[in-house]
Formats: C-alpha cells, structure tokens, sequence
C-alpha cells in the first residue's frame, strides 16, 4: 500500500525537508518533479514513458491551441490532445476486453479463435492523468486558462505525487493557479492535512484492509459456503470497505498536498447519506462526476435538447463512467444500472415537483429517511456487481439482499468486528454531516487526541499484509 | 575640529538578555498558539507512547523476544557452560540433563542455553557476547548446515544484537549483506523508538484476550496465537534457556511423513559458505581470548534433511573438518545414529521432539564427559 509502505515514510520527509530547504521556485518546483517521477517510477517502473509522453502532447497542444489564429486548427491541436489520452487509455486499458470479446463472437459466428495468453498491465493512475490533460487542453481551447509555458510546470501538475495514482482528478483551473508563487502552508493546513492524513491510513487499514480480510473477501470468493444473512452483512461490509478505501485515499492525498501548501479538491461528501441516486454521484468521486459532467454532458447538450436527449445523455454519461472504472461487463452493467436509475429520478422529480400534495410529503422527515434507506439498498446492491466474482454468485447475492425476511437478521458466521466497523463508518458520516450543517468546530486538543487515537489503531490493528487501493487498479 | 559621533554599534543597540528571553517566549507562544492542533498531537503523542511503554511487562508478555529475553537471562549470572545455536539447539539440548557434567575435574552444574531459532553462526557469534558478560568455562555451540549458509540471514539478529561497532563489522565481514544488515539493523532501531510500534502485536495479542473475555469466539484465531505466545513467554522463563515449543510435543515426522505432509523449509536453498563461516572463526578466536573452551556439537537431523541436501551437508562438513583442523578445536558429531535417533525422534525435519532431546542429551552428556577429560 503506497502510502503505508516504509519506504514512503522515508520518501515524504526527504521530499518536505528539500522542498522547504530550497528558496528559489524553481529549485522547488525541480525538486517536487522529480520526486513525483521517481515516486511514479517506484510505482509503476515500466511505464514512465506513458505518462511523460501524455505530458509532452499534452503540454505541446495546449500552446499550439492557444498561439493558432483560426478555429480549425485550434480544434485540431485539441482534438490532437484528447486522441492521444484517449487513445493511450482505450490501448492499455480496453484492449484485453475488447479482445475477448472479439473472441466469444468470433466463435459464436463459428470462428477459431485463440483465447487470450497475454495480458497487458495497466500504468499507474492513467485513468486519472489523461482525464487531466484532457481537462488541461480544453480549459486552453475554451479560453478558461491560459496555456503553460513552463514544461515543468505543466509535468508537476500532471505528475504531483499525492494524486497522481487515484486522484482526486484535479483541473489546470484548480491548480496551476496555485503554483504561481510555491505556497507556504499555513498552520491550519498543517493541522488539516494531519487529520485527513491519519484519517485516511485508519479508513484504508484499520477498517477497508480488515473488512476485507475479515469478511468480505471470503465470502465473496465463497457465497454458496455462507448463508443469506452473512451474504447481506458482506455486502455492507463491501460498500463500507470501498468507501473506506476510496476516501481513505483521497483524504491522504489531500491532506499531503496540504503540506507543501497545496489545495486538491474534494472527492468525497458523507456519500451514504445520500437521499437520491443524484444525490449520490454529487457526494461520491465527486472530481469525476463533475469532470464527466463539464467536459462531457455539457459539450453533449445537457439537458437543454428535449427530455430524450437528455436520458441518452445520462445514459451514455453513466455508462462510460462504469466503463472508466474497469473494462468488464460487470462495470458496464453497473453503469447501466446507475444511468437507469439516474433516468427514473428525473423524470420522477420532474412529474413530482408542483404537485402540491407530493411536495409537502417529500418535504417531511418520514420521506427524507424512506428515500435515504431506499437509496442506500440500492447502493449497497448496485457495489454487488462490480465485487461478484461470478455472474452466478452475484446472483446469488442479490437474491440474498433482496430477500423479504428481516432485515438485520444475524449470521453467526459474521465475525462481531464487521457490524462494529460498519458502525465506524456510519458514525463517520454523521459526524460529517454534523460537520457541515451546523458547522461544528472540533477543539484542538480533541482534535490531537483523536488523531493520537487514529495513529495508535493504525499501528496496532493494521491487518498483517495490507493490500492496495483499489481505485488504483482503475 | 570635531569628529561626528560614531553611529551606534550593534552592541549598544542590542536589547538586554531579559528582553530577547522575553520576546521568544513570546514568539513561540505565538507560534505553538498558532499550530497549536500539531502542539497537542505531539505532546499526546509522546504522553500516550509514554503510557503504553509503563505496561512493557504486560506487552512482553504477549509477544515475548525470545532472543533478547534469553540473552538476557544467560547474563543475569556467571555460567559454568553456555550452550549456544539455532533452533536445534533451542529444541534439542536441555541444560538441565546435562548438569554435572565434569570437565577438567570439576563440574559444569550451572548451564543455560541460548537456542536462537532462526538464527546464524553470525548471529550466535554476537548473542554469546551478549550473553557472556563473565565467560564461561565451556561453550557448546550446536552447529548444523543452515547456520553457515549465506543465502539467508536472521533480520532479528541484525535487530536486536547488534550495537553500532557491530554493525560496522558485520558489514565489512559480510559485504554481501551490508545493505541487508544495514536496513534491518536501522528497522530494529527505529521500531524501538515508539513503545506502541515495538509492542504492536503484543497488544493486538492482549485485545484479542480481552475481546474474548467480553464476547467470547469474536477473534479465535487471534486469541489461540495470544495462547500460544503467552505459554511461551511463561517458557521462557525457565532457569536453563530450555523452553521447546509446545507445538513440537505433538508432531513426530514419521507421521507426518506417513500423512504426506511436508511443510516448506528452505534453510539449506542456495547454500553456500562463506561470511557466515567467517564467525565460526571469530567465535573461537573469541573463546580462545577469553580463557574458554569451544566444543562443537554436530547437532543430529533426519537422514530425509540430509539426503535431500547431500551436496550442502557434504560442504558444511567439509567447512567444520577446516575450522576443527585450523583452530584445533573439538567437535563432537555423530548425534543421529550414536543416540540411535529415528524419525519418530524428531518434531520435522531437524528438530528434536521433547522425548527425542531427552535420547540425544543422554549420549551428548557421555560425549561430554568424554571430551571433559580429554585435553
């Protein structure tokens, strides 16, 4: 696990030390690159060329786009651009599906094809850097921003280490404004980044890492051994885990820019208080929603073409964004099913709004709650399929879910540890809710406290082998 | 004429002691006031490592150090033999029936044995002078092949044995592990900076017991390890060093051979011989420095161990006929067939089962004897 490796505890100090120590931005700046490369070389030592090659095209179009006279060619240069992210996406990361799919057809047609021996490894977070050079030359041809024209610049915004394996995707808009001047953290980002630092390592190791060793993989990779009540806790203990795992992540990353005084965007608000599927997608991987949203379902229309249009739209929008998670159909069918049910509460929310009646029923706390428990079963169903190692099992697992038995039946196969996690998580997102809405302001020596706490779960109740994130394999 | 006044030195623009003092309290108050959230972390920080480190007793408990706790009981007194090795000698030689042993006209009552599983000739060579603060007047050192082989190495031997000059020795006698020893020798040192590090599993172990007690069968696997650590911890505090695992009373190779199970033990892969070897050396020359006598003991294995490695058993003894001749030394081997140990003796494939340590340390004890009266 990247960031809960020893040699990355080694890494980060020698990288804030020489990032502090230097006083030119230059220097800085030189010193911050290359740390992100060796960190990507580390990672993924194959593949430097991918991403440096991103970069270049990247980098070269966006002043092409920027210097060109006519529209033509600016639009050339970008669409340079996005076929080459694009392209390098689709090659290392669709090519094995398509591929096998090819076969199966081929064969049905009564073709002899040979089954796929090779397979082809996936570099580092590059569903995560194209998406931002993508963004970068957009933002220059929609006149947003201007064109960089220091090449280090440009490779340190694609390549800065915290994000660069599984984000936050985070825009030029963003962040290139923010290296004008190498920001000094203040004492509130320190402390920041402290906090979501630790809390990130106790969500990764202390719950996802242990529901997963604990329960969820063994009964995922064995439903017909356990029986319909451990199959429903396993599947809340999968969204708690990927959660966990994602945000966890993602709160890292945040909280180490923090500490070269830089700002990433939010990926995660309280997702599992959701009280719609909508709803939803604006609380989970929120860079991504609203990268697929303003580089993607606007250049589309929107919804500003006709309500038909509009559902292709949402549609086509949630099935690529099952897509970008991973080549399978089991991601397709879960793109599908969010996109449907994306589609049902639109127009549900459209028939609905201005009926009086409905409006005041939808307005009390009884339908907040329904809508909130509706919409967190079909969460926690929809996480199935992309965690089923089988189509059978998935199955199997569904039927269990939805099963018309009581809900919190007990299996004593469910080791006492998983409801006690999933609690954490629920009391985390209330807390966070707590937060926002009232804007509940923890005092210092609780907030130490808790992180001293954090730390010490960490170093205490981190399964033996931790696995890797697995947003990383996206 | 008159000169102009000097401009004012710094020395006389300089604001009293007092006032300086003053002004940095100030600005650190200022500073921890401001960073106060990263003020708090670090002092509970060190309060709670602090906290957690008073209960050392409690967490050794759960995860004893058998090196540093045997170790350290050898030194709590002067030892008339210290035994000293790996595994086999942790398994197989009990000070106990061996006491009494006369050697050069007097008897060698106090003994203990310092049985470090795992470890290797380096790693003995510094645990005996660790152990030995008073030299004994015989040191055994049961030695087999996997002790010279360097393809591996201990990682607790370079975290726990060895102190900065050692280091350095290590490294330029084993140049082919510097980097390996370096790394583990810093990890040792590091991990025993934060009492909640060190003792991390300790307390996992002591959670796990407690967990049970209020909601019991919540963790068994956990729990049976806590068992199992804590039973051997209570082992380890026997008067002689001799504290076989419990799991070796119950296993016998020729059943597990008759069941078809091999568990995988690659001590003897890539063997080859060299740095190891080195402080076989160092450990005579130690011995001779000191006034003691260096006996080793050839220690027994299965004929199945043995037959698998010939070539490396055919090295290893070619290596200990060199150190015997070089350095004059005794070395008693023969274990296997002069005890009469079969596979029924041994717990796997080279440690002694209780009853079998029982056969072997009767015929070392006549060997002993033996050599005890020979100059």
């Amino acid at each position: 696990m990247i960031f809960a490796n020893k040699w990355f505890f080694a890494f980060l100090p020698v990288v804030l030390f020489l990032y502090f120590a230097l006083k030119s931005r230059a220097h800085k700046y030189n010193v911050l690159l290359v740390a992100s490369w060796a960190f990507y070389a580390w990672l993924s030592p194959w593949y430097l060329w991918v991403i440096l090659l991103c970069t270049i095209i990247d980098y070269c179009a966006a002043i092409r786009v920027e210097d060109s006279d006519g529209d033509r060619a600016r639009k050339r240069w970008l669409v340079v651009s996005i076929a080459a992210n694009l392209g390098l996406l689709i090659a290392f990361k669709y090519t094995p599906f398509v591929y096998d799919n090819a076969v199966t057809l081929g064969r049905w047609c009564g073709l002899e094809v040979r089954d796929r021996y090779w397979n082809i490894l996936l570099p580092l977070g590059i569903s995560f850097h194209t998406f931002q050079g993508i963004s970068y030359t957009v933002d220059v041809y929609r006149k947003q921003i201007r064109a960089v024209r220091s090449f280090r610049d440009y490779a340190l915004f694609v390549a800065f280490f915290p994000q660069l394996a599984a984000g936050p995707i985070v825009r030029a808009v963003e962040f290139l404004p923010q290296m004008e001047t190498p920001p000094t953290p203040t004492a509130d980002q320190i402390a920041d980044g402290l906090r979501l630092f630790l809390v990130g390592l106790f969500k990764k190791l202390v719950i996802a890492d242990q529901l997963d060793v604990l329960f969820v993989s063994p009964v995922f990779g064995n439903p017909s051994a356990f029986d319909p009540a451990a199959h429903r806790w396993a599947a809340v203990a999968w969204a708690a885990q990927i959660y966990c795992d994602f945000s966890g992540y993602s709160d890292m990353a945040i909280g180490i820019a923090k500490w070269f005084g830089f700002e990433l965007p939010r990926n995660f608000d309280v997702p599992y208080l959701a009280t719609n599927i909508t709803d939803f997608w604006r609380r989970w991987h929120m860079s991504l929603s609203s990268w697929l949203r303003d580089y993607l379902y606007f250049p589309l229309g929107g919804s500003r073409r006709g309500p038909v249009r509009t559902y292709f739209n949402l549609m086509l929008l949630f099935v690529l964004c099952g897509l970008w998670h991973g080549a399978t159909w089991a991601w397709l069918a879960y793109g599908v099913y969010n996109g449907l049910l994306i589609c049902l509460h639109r127009a549900f929310d459209r028939a609905a709004t201005g009926v009086r009646w409905l409006d005041a029923v939808r307005a009390t706390r009884l339908w907040a709650v329904l809508a909130w428990g509706l919409t967190l079963s079909q969460l926690v169903a929809m996480l199935i399929l992309v965690r089923m190692e089988s189509w059978a099992d998935g199955w199997l697992m569904l039927k269990s879910f939805a099963a018309s038995d009581v809900w919190g039946a007990w299996s004593p196969r469910v080791p006492v540890w998983v409801p006690l996690l999933v609690v954490a998580v629920a009391v985390g997102h209330l807390f966070g809710k707590l937060k926002s809405r009232w804007g509940y302001v923890v005092p210092s020596p609780v907030r130490a406290a808790a992180c001293v706490a954090a730390l010490f779960a960490v170093v205490t109740l981190t399964p033996g082998v931790t696995k890797t994130f697995i947003y990383i394999q996206f | 004429m008159l000169s102009t006044p000097a401009p004012p030195t710094a020395r006389t623009t300089r604001r009293p002691f007092a006032a300086r003092v003053a002004n940095a309290g100030r600005r650190t108050a200022r500073f921890a006031s401001r960073n106060r959230t990263v003020v708090f972390f670090l002092l509970f920080l060190v309060l709670a490592d602090t906290g957690f480190g008073l209960f050392a007793p409690l967490w050794g408990r759960y995860s004893p150090d058998d090196y540093t706790s045997r170790i350290r009981a050898c030194a709590e007194r002067p030892r008339d033999v210290v035994y000293v090795g790996g595994s086999p000698v942790a398994e197989g030689i009990d000070p106990a029936a061996l006491a009494g042993v006369p050697w050069r006209g007097r008897p060698l009552n106090d003994g203990y044995a310092v049985g470090l599983s795992g470890g290797t000739s380096t790693d003995f060579y510094y645990a005996t002078k660790l152990a030995c603060p008073v030299p004994p007047r015989v040191l055994v050192y049961g030695i087999t092949a996997s002790d010279l082989n360097d393809a591996r190495g201990e990682p607790h031997g370079a975290r726990t044995l060895l102190a900065p000059r050692d280091l350095v020795e290590v490294m330029r006698t084993r140049p082919d592990a510097a980097e390996w020893t370096a790394r583990h020798y810093l990890e040792g040192k590091f991990g025993r900076v934060s009492n909640v590090y060190h003792y991390r599993h300790a307390f996992r172990m002591w959670a796990a017991t407690r967990a049970d007690a209020l909601a019991p069968g919540s963790c068994p696997e956990a729990l049976r390890d806590a068992t199992n650590q804590r039973e051997h911890a209570d082992d380890l505090t026997s008067p002689t060093g001799y504290a076989p695992l419990r799991g070796y009373a119950l296993r016998r190779w020729d059943r597990m051979k008759a069941a078809g199970v091999r568990p995988p033990f690659k001590y003897l892969d890539k063997f080859r011989t060299g740095s190891h070897l080195r402080y076989v050396y160092k450990l005579a020359d130690w011995c001779a420095d000191h006034g003691v006598e260096l006996v080793l003991v050839d220690m027994p294995v299965t004929t199945d161990w043995e037959s698998e490695n010939a070539a490396a058993f055919a090295e290893y003894r070619v290596r200990l006929a060199e150190v015997e001749r070089e350095r004059g030394l005794k070395v008693i081997r023969g274990g296997r067939d002069g005890a009469g140990l079969t596979d029924e003796h041994f717990a796997d494939l080279i440690h002694l089962t209780p009853p079998g340590c029982h056969t072997f340390n009767a015929w070392l004890r006549g060997k002993l004897e033996e050599a005890g009266r020979t100059p």
